[in-house]
């Protein structure tokens, strides 16, 4: 699992490359703790090559979900594998996070 | 100019003597010659007594201590380097007897003689020093210096013309004479020579004192002649010195010949023997490691007669205890800066260091440790991967670790480093033992936690199945015989593994028990039990508290009312119920919406989940599962998935329901076959039966 920021204005966008599991959740997690991750408006998280998501991975958006939203930084997922989004939507996590098709609809977002 | 070093000028000083000392004694001959007698006479002396003390201080310089064992070496070296001084004598006299016996050359030949006998006798006091001093401690080198201070005084008094009187003269020789009987007794070196080499040893000393006395009865000879003898007062120096390398030789040839047990030899190796018997008791008696660093460093101080050590210990005590270092007459700070200036990151922990000659060397320079001669550094390992520690040796004389010294240390640590290895096995074996314990209480309780006993009923069967991942698991499932023919049924699977999910699991068992309580309340028996989304939403709202932020549960609640043939049921996140349609003979999914538990902590949750409702037929089969079937995998990393289960259940669902979930369940095992169990597994399976009379 690899993770790539790429910070881009008031964006900041996550590359995930790999599977997210219980030990790459740890990594993500520190890339998201950072306190200056809160003073970016949006948060893109960039899926296309995310290939498994387990739960470890999903309690790492869970968990800070919160956190941005009382910050008021966005969070936007896209590119998202349909397996990957089956996890997503499965969990009931589809009409809690910002899920879209296209970069550029994560943009807009 | 060439530099020379200290003994190329004792050498040329000597050479200077002799020739004086041949002047000296041809001007005693002719008292014609020069101002007369007294002026030969005392040049004599004085040239005698400078070459004899050139000649002694280069022997004390060439001759080191003893290295090793090297006893038979030291002999032989002194044995050829006599034969050749014989050999020169012989030469001489050989000489004097074909020449014409004029004084001048009896002169020549005397002071040549006078010469080799004074080397032949330096050489022979020094190596008996190194043979005294064998083994001998800081004492006896002081005594040594002393008898050699005698020596160097008499010398001395040759030069003045006043002659001691002779009572005192008797004490004063018989003094020095018994002095340097004392000193012959040191003869240990005989014990460690093997069977073979006490023979060689003994031809050996017996040349030697062959050569000896062939020059002694040489000079006798030379005494008669009134021209060429010194005065009693000069030969009083090489007379006490013969008679002690005589002696010496001939203490050294009786106690190798007749085997005399030398007592002390056997005083260290009988110490040696009863600490390591001490030690081992200790071992034995499976004492803390703390106690068995200590008995190590003291036993080994013990043997070795070490002057300072310091021991430090490499042990991890299970309960975080430290073992401290241990310090035998020496401060913390220096054993400190002892450690900074040993530590040799590039030899590697287990590497060894002696150091016999620490003055020549310079390795404890500048750290305030001095008047040690040698010292040794030794790691804590019997061979095997752990290092225990290290251990530093000090003491006062050089050359004080010998082979045979290590290989008694090698024995202790060996010993020592044995029964700590036991220790940390028998540590290591308590705590995993202990963990595993742990573990499997907390296997029986979940095991408990599990329903045994499956409600039965003739409107419907239920058949379940559960295999943890581990020793405990995060899956549950229960049901609970509601009044008014109702049934609950929960089935849920907390994130992560281990034992907080199973904490979890156990916390969700009674959250769904304490929900379920009947309401006194309640104006109907509708309201008297919570619906599937009030429950979920409870349920939430309970685990709001004590689940930590990055941890979920996704669960199912139905609530089957046999009575009116239907049931209601919410989704929190769960897997999606696979059901089979018999009027319809369809197989399909329940896509219902609903949000796990724990993701959002508030209010808000209620709107995340809805309660289903579904009528059933007889017939209709109901699949309740857990993620680990639909994401098992098989070798090349595919998972089994939503739409196999679905073709399996549509290839068995006219069976009884522990039919069906054995069917599906050997698929589950066929295609993962040969992988391990990655995540937990729970598959229940109900089929509603065609209604019958209750009896």
């Amino acid at each position: 699992m690899k993770v790539t920021a790429q910070p881009s204005g008031d964006t900041q966008t996550f590359l995930l490359d790999g599977e997210l599991d219980a030990s790459s959740a740890v990594v993500l997690d520190a890339e998201l703790n950072k306190p200056e991750l809160l003073s970016y408006k949006k948060i893109l998280i960039d899926c296309q090559r995310l290939s498994y998501i387990s739960s470890a991975g999903l309690g790492v958006f869970i968990s800070h979900l919160q956190r941005l939203q009382d910050a008021n930084v966005k969070l936007v997922f896209f590119n998202m594998q349909e397996k990957v989004f089956n996890v997503f939507e499965i969990l009931g996590l589809d009409s809690l996070m910002n899920i879209v098709q296209t970069e550029q609809e994560a943009q807009a977002a | 100019m060439p530099k020379f070093s200290r003994s190329t000028w004792l050498l040329v000083l000597a050479a200077l003597f002799w020739v004086a000392l041949l002047l000296g004694t041809l001007g005693q001959g002719n008292a014609g010659i020069g101002p007369g007698v007294n002026w030969a006479h005392w040049l004599a002396l004085a040239a005698q007594g400078g070459f004899a003390a050139c000649v002694f201080i280069f022997a004390r310089i060439q001759t080191g201590p003893l290295r090793g064992h090297n006893f038979l070496g030291t002999l032989r070296q002194l044995f050829w380097r006599a034969l050749a001084l014989t050999a020169g004598l012989l030469v001489v006299e050989g000489i004097a007897w074909l020449e014409p016996n004029t004084h001048t050359n009896r002169a020549v030949d005397y002071t040549i003689a006078l010469a080799l006998f004074i080397g032949l006798l330096s050489q022979t006091l020094y190596t008996w020093r190194a043979l005294v001093s064998f083994r001998g401690g800081a004492r006896l080198r002081r005594e040594w210096l002393v008898f050699e201070l005698l020596l160097g005084a008499l010398l001395l008094f040759q030069l003045t013309t006043w002659v001691i009187p002779p009572p005192l003269r008797l004490v004063v020789y018989a003094a020095i004479g018994i002095f340097g009987i004392y000193l012959c007794g040191h003869q240990r070196w005989v014990a460690y020579l093997s069977t073979s080499q006490k023979t060689q040893a003994i031809l050996l000393q017996l040349g030697i004192l062959g050569f000896l006395v062939l020059f002694l009865l040489y000079l006798r000879q030379v005494q008669a002649d009134p021209t060429l003898a010194a005065p009693a007062a000069q030969q009083s120096f090489l007379l006490l010195a013969s008679f002690f390398a005589v002696v010496y030789a001939v203490a050294g040839l009786l106690v190798s010949l007749f085997n005399l047990p030398v007592a002390d030899v056997y005083e260290q190796r009988r110490t040696e023997f009863m600490s390591l018997q001490q030690l081992s008791q200790v071992i034995q008696r499976g004492k803390t490691p703390q106690e068995i660093y200590q008995n190590l460093l003291n036993s080994i101080v013990q043997t070795l007669q070490a002057d300072a050590a310091w021991l430090d210990p490499h042990f991890a005590e299970a309960d975080g205890e430290e073992v401290t270092p241990i310090t035998y007459q020496l401060s913390a700070d220096a054993a400190g800066q002892l450690r900074d200036r040993l530590a040799n990151p590039a030899a590697g922990p287990a590497h060894e260091l002696v150091d016999n000659d620490l003055e020549r060397s310079q390795l404890l320079q500048g750290l305030g440790l001095t008047g040690y001669g040698s010292l040794a550094l030794l790691p804590l390992h019997n061979g095997g991967p752990h290092n225990f520690g290290t251990l530093v040796l000090l003491k006062m004389e050089t050359e004080s670790f010998e082979p045979d010294d290590l290989s008694v240390l090698h024995t202790f640590i060996t010993q020592a480093a044995l029964s700590l290895e036991n220790l940390q096995l028998v540590r290591e074996a308590q705590v995993s033992q202990r963990t595993q314990d742990e573990l499997r209480i907390a296997a029986l309780v979940q095991e408990r936690l599990i329903p045994k006993q499956l409600p039965t009923d003739n409107w419907f069967e239920i058949s379940t199945y559960a295999q943890a991942a581990k020793e405990v698991g995060g899956d549950f499932y229960d049901f609970l015989h509601l009044p008014g023919q109702k049934l609950a049924v929960l089935i849920g699977d907390v994130s992560g593994k281990g034992v907080t999910a199973a904490f979890h699991t156990a916390q969700m068992k009674g959250i769904f028990h304490a929900l379920m309580q009947p309401n006194p309340l309640a104006k109907s028996d509708r309201q008297r039990f919570p619906d599937p989304h009030r429950f979920m939403v409870q349920a939430n709202e309970a685990l709001t508290h004590c689940l930590e932020r990055s941890s979920f549960i996704t669960a199912a609640f139905y609530l089957i009312d046999y009575q009116a043939g239907g049931f209601s049921f919410a989704r929190a996140g769960h897997c999606h119920t696979l059901y089979y349609h018999s009027i319809k003979e369809e197989v399909s999914y329940f896509h219902t919406e609903g949000l796990g538990l724990g993701i959002i902590r508030n209010d808000n949750y209620g709107k995340h989940v809805k309660t289903q409702f579904w009528d059933y037929n007889p017939g209709d089969v109901m699949v309740i599962y857990t993620d680990g079937i639909v994401e098992a995998r098989n070798a090349a990393g595919d998972e089994y998935g939503e739409n196999r289960l679905r073709e399996m259940l549509g290839e068995c669902f006219y069976q009884s329901a522990e039919g069906i979930n054995a069917y599906i369940r050997n698929d589950v095992q066929q295609f993962s076959l040969g992988q391990p169990l990655h995540d937990d597994q729970t598959l229940l399976v109900v089929k509603f039966k065609a209604s019958q009379p209750q009896q």
